[in-house]
This record gives structure tokens, sequence and C-alpha cells, in this order.
């Protein structure tokens, strides 16, 4: 950057870093209400994202010292808004520019350091919304894969026998998860019965059916029995009315059906201590 | 390459641990009918914990031995298939509903027994 | 790892290499295991065709990015009598050999995305892939 505006810069540090730290606190009174908690602690983050814009000015271009991007992405990562970067960097080039302004100097003069304030700054501002794009597409992918997890858990119940309770519409995506799943599920917890709870499941039609077919054809080849329960009336309706079999496996209408069944399968009792 | 066949009392047990070819399952399918031929078996455990891979060949080659067997007199569980395994047969569209199946070895011993002798 | 590894198919043998190399690649890639397995399977398929109808040809395994989407691709190339009808051919269960017919329907099924040309006399190409999740 021009000599002349880094020591300009430099020598009226105190007086932008006020004019900053007023105008950064105004953008925060009027934001406040949404992000009151984070905003409000940020007082010393203040102090440290005014100093590093002196540093790097003073050390030129921001590739060859990582500690902006550091900040950002530890500022992003605190939960601050992505607007506090953007506006704070806004906010320098407003007061820097201002002080040139008062500086009173030859218009073609002023043009060019304008240039060079804006070509500066605007890397910046590109580093900062790129940064917070990439951190935001990894949360969202990262929460993701947690839902779906979350989506199709298997819960081992008794000695061999679990169950996995379906809550929620099935498509493609999500029936190769139960899949996965239920089959990983059965060979950890060694389960001889698996009970597919469809209770929770709001429409049953040929596709879902599909699926949870294939998903009891698979726990069999790896020598494990599925029963399918939580079969309500309208459900039962629509199965045999759209022409689908379910005939290859057992079905029950309640959970409960369906545990004494896999009790049975697994030669076990629940003994009562009356 | 050939896959050993054991014999313990009226069983054979088979345990696949080998990246199985053309040839060496064709070769075990003729091994397994001779060994029930010979032995007068009455139940085989073939156990696939350690495959990886069922491609519609091999999967036709032990449903056909399943089959084959059973008209010999011989009932065939078959035990330890892995998620991965099962998964792809289910997308290829092999349930082999008509196949036996237990979850290891043991289970599958446990399951010949109840069959066989009520 | 960028370049497309090939396997000449001419004997049962080479279908387990075909294979073999294409659970490598995924493994490599990052494939999951449920995938690598899928990956696998249907290089077998398609290598056994060759060997069977074809006689020979060849499989050839390449790690793709597409604008940052990883994935694996396999083309399956021979220069054999072709297939007369390619919808027939897809259909479950379809079979001239005494086969299960799984294996074509199969690999559609077990890849992400898939292709057939074939020309009578000239020999078949199926292309097949399979993205990172
Ligand atoms: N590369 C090929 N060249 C010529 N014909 C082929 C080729 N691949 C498959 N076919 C034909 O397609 C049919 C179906 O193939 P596939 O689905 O693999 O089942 P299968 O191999 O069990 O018959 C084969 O029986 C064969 O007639
Ligand atoms: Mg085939």
């Amino acid at each position: 950057m021009d000599n002349l505006i880094v020591q300009m810069i430099n020598e009226n540090q105190e007086t932008l870093k006020n004019n900053w730290l007023k105008e950064v606190n105004l953008f925060k009174d009027k934001e406040i209400a949404s992000y009151s908690t984070t905003l409000k602690l940020s007082e010393e983050t203040d102090q440290q994202f005014f100093e590093l814009l002196i540093k790097h000015i003073n050390y030129h271009d921001i590739s060859k010292d990582g500690t902006l991007d550091q900040f950002f992405d530890q500022v992003l990562h605190t939960g601050l808004p992505l607007k506090y970067l953007t506006q704070g960097l806004q906010i320098a080039r407003r007061v820097i520019l201002n002080m040139l302004v008062e500086a009173e100097m030859e218009q073609e003069k002023l043009a060019a350091l304008y240039r060079e304030i804006d070509s500066w700054l605007d890397p910046i501002l590109n580093r900062v919304v790129e940064n917070s794009s990439q951190i935001w597409e990894r949360t969202v992918s990262i929460q993701k894969t947690a839902l779906l997890e979350l989506s199709a858990p298997l819960i081992p119940v008794f000695k061999n026998i679990s169950v996995m309770p379906l809550i929620g519409s099935i498509d493609t995506e999500r029936a190769k998860l139960i899949m996965e799943n239920l089959l990983n599920g059965v060979i950890k917890y060694r389960s001889e019965v698996v009970l597919i709870d469809i209770t929770g499941v709001p429409v049953v039609d040929t596709m879902v059916a599909h699926h949870i077919i294939q998903a009891a054809d698979a726990v069999r080849l790896l020598g494990s029995t599925c029963i399918l329960v939580g079969i309500r009336p309208e459900i039962a309706q629509t199965i045999v009315s759209l022409g689908i079999d379910l005939s290859l496996f057992p079905t029950k209408s309640t959970l409960q059906k369906g545990m004494e069944n896999a009790l049975e399968i697994t030669n076990q009792q629940l003994i009562s201590n009356e | 390459m050939r896959i050993p066949i054991l014999k313990l009392h009226e069983y054979l047990l088979i345990t696949i641990q080998v990246e199985m070819d053309d040839q060496t399952a064709l070769q075990f399918q003729e091994d397994l009918l001779n060994k029930i031929h010979d032995t007068g078996a009455k139940g085989v455990v073939i156990d696939l914990t350690s495959v990886d891979m069922i491609d519609s060949f091999i999967a036709k080659v032990l449903g056909d031995v399943v089959r084959m067997s059973k008209l010999m007199g011989a009932q065939v569980v078959l035990t330890g298939i892995q998620p991965a395994v099962a998964i792809t047969l289910i997308d290829l569209g092999i349930s082999m509903r008509e196949v036996s199946t237990a979850l290891d070895l043991e289970q599958g011993l446990d399951k010949l027994r109840l069959e066989l002798e009520g | 790892m960028d370049i497309q590894s090939c396997v000449e198919v001419r004997n049962e043998w080479d279908i387990v290499s075909a294979r073999q190399l294409g659970r490598n690649m995924a493994k490599e890639l990052g494939f999951g295991n449920v995938d690598q397995a899928r990956i696998t399977t249907a290089i077998s398929e398609l290598a056994r065709n060759i060997y069977l109808y074809a006689g020979r040809g060849k499989i050839c395994i390449e790690p793709i990015d597409q604008l940052g989407r990883k994935g694996l691709r396999i083309v399956a190339l021979d220069n054999g009598p072709g297939i007369r009808e390619i919808r027939k051919v897809m259909e479950d269960g379809y079979t001239t050999s005494g086969g299960l017919g799984a294996g074509l329907p199969g690999v559609k099924r077990l890849m992400d995305e898939f292709s057939i040309e074939s020309t009578v006399d000239v020999g078949t190409e199926i292309s097949a892939t399979k993205w990172l999740r």
C-alpha cells in the first residue's frame, strides 16, 4: 500500500480507533436484540479486530500473514454474526476514507488513495465471506449426518432382541441409512430378532413397502429374523389394496405383540415378580 | 485352490476364507456334494464371515449347492454373511429366500440340530 | 492416483484382478465399506460378462472429480458380439447363459449412474459411476 496512507494511518491510529469503535458500537446497539449475548461479550474482540487490521495494513497482503484469517475463523466459531465482520471492515474503510478527506489533499491524489484502500479491503471482505460459507457448509453436512443417524436408531431391548422405531417419511436415501444401521446393529448386538416399528411412519406406499421388504430380506441374509410391527388399520388397508405382498415375513399390529413373538423365537420368557 | 471341508459328527463345516474365483467356487460345489455322498452327512454349515463380496455368479453357485445338497438329503445353513455383502445382494435383486441362514457358525449348528432333531 | 487403471479381461482370474483393483481404488478414495462392496461387485459383474459373452475386453477404473464432487467410474469395454436388445438385458432375470440375469440391472442399482452403448458385431461399452457421499 502507498506509504503515505500507512504513515497517516499509523499517526492517526488513536483517532481512527475511537471512530471505529464508536461506529461498531452503534452497529452493535442496533443488532443487539437479535444477537444479545454474543455481541455484548465482544469488547475484547473489538480491540483485537482493530489491532489486527492495523497490523495487516503495516504488513501488506492477507496471504502473507494468516492471523486475520485465523481471527475470522475464531470469531465465526464463537457464534458472532458474519455481519459483525463485514460491518467492522466497512466501518474501517469509512473511517480511513474520512481521515483522508479531512487531510485536505489534491483531488487526484485522493482518488488514487481511495482506490488503494478499496483494493486492500475488498479481498479481505471476500475472504471473510468465503470463510463463513465454508464453515456453514461444513456445519450443515455434519448436522445432516447426525440427523440421519438419529433418524434410525437400533435399540437392543432384551438379549438378542432389538427394536428399530421408524418415525417420519422414508425416502430412498433414508432407506439406505435404515438398512445400514439395521444390519450393523444386528451384528453389534447379535440380535436374533429385530422388530421394525412403523407406527410413526405416516404413509406406507409401494415404495416404502419395497424398502421395508428389502431391509427384512437383508436382515434374513445375516441370519436374523425381522418382525414388522405397528401396522395400523389404514396401513393394512393400503398394503392390501396396493397388492403389496408382506406375507413372507411376520407382521404384528403392535410392538407388544411383536415382542411376545420375539421372546418366543429366542426362547425367552418375561417372569413377573408378583 | 480348494476349500477345506471339515466333518463334525453328522455335519459338515466349511469356512470360506479365500477370495473365491469361479473355478474355486465350482470345485467347492463338486467337493461338497461328493463329501455329502461319502459321509452321509445330514447337515452342512457354510460360514461366510470372511467373505467380502458375493456377486451373482457366486450367489448362483451357493444357491445351487443348497438345492443340490437338499436333493441328497442334507440341509444347508449359510452363516456370517456380512452387512455390506447382504446389501449388495439385495441391490442385485438376490434375496435367497429359500436358503436358511444364521448369525454365526455356532447358531448355524444349533439351527441344524433343531431342524433335524426336532 | 488421477490416472485411470485398466485390467485386461481374458480369463476367470482376470475377473478377480479387476475387482481387487476396484476395491483398492475405492478404499483409497475414501468410500465406506458398503460402497466398496458395491463397487467391487459391479466390477465383478461387468468383468464376468466380458469374459462370458465377448471372450475378451478390458475394465478401466478411474477416480473422477467434477466441480469438487468426487467419485469413481468403471468403464467396461469389449469388441464382442454386442447386445441386440438392450431393454431386455436390463430386465431382472433375463439371461442367455443360464445365469441369474441379475448382472446388468444389478450394476445399475449398485452404482449411481449407468450407461450402456452396444452395437451388434462391434462391441459393448458400459460405464458406471459411484459418487462419494
Ligand atoms: N459384454 C456383453 N456382450 C454381449 N452380451 C452381453 C454382454 N453383457 C451382457 N450381455 C447379455 O446380457 C445378458 C444379461 O446379462 P446379465 O444381466 O449380466 O445376466 P447374466 O450374465 O446372468 O446372463 C446376458 O445373458 C448376455 O446375453
Ligand atoms: Mg452377468
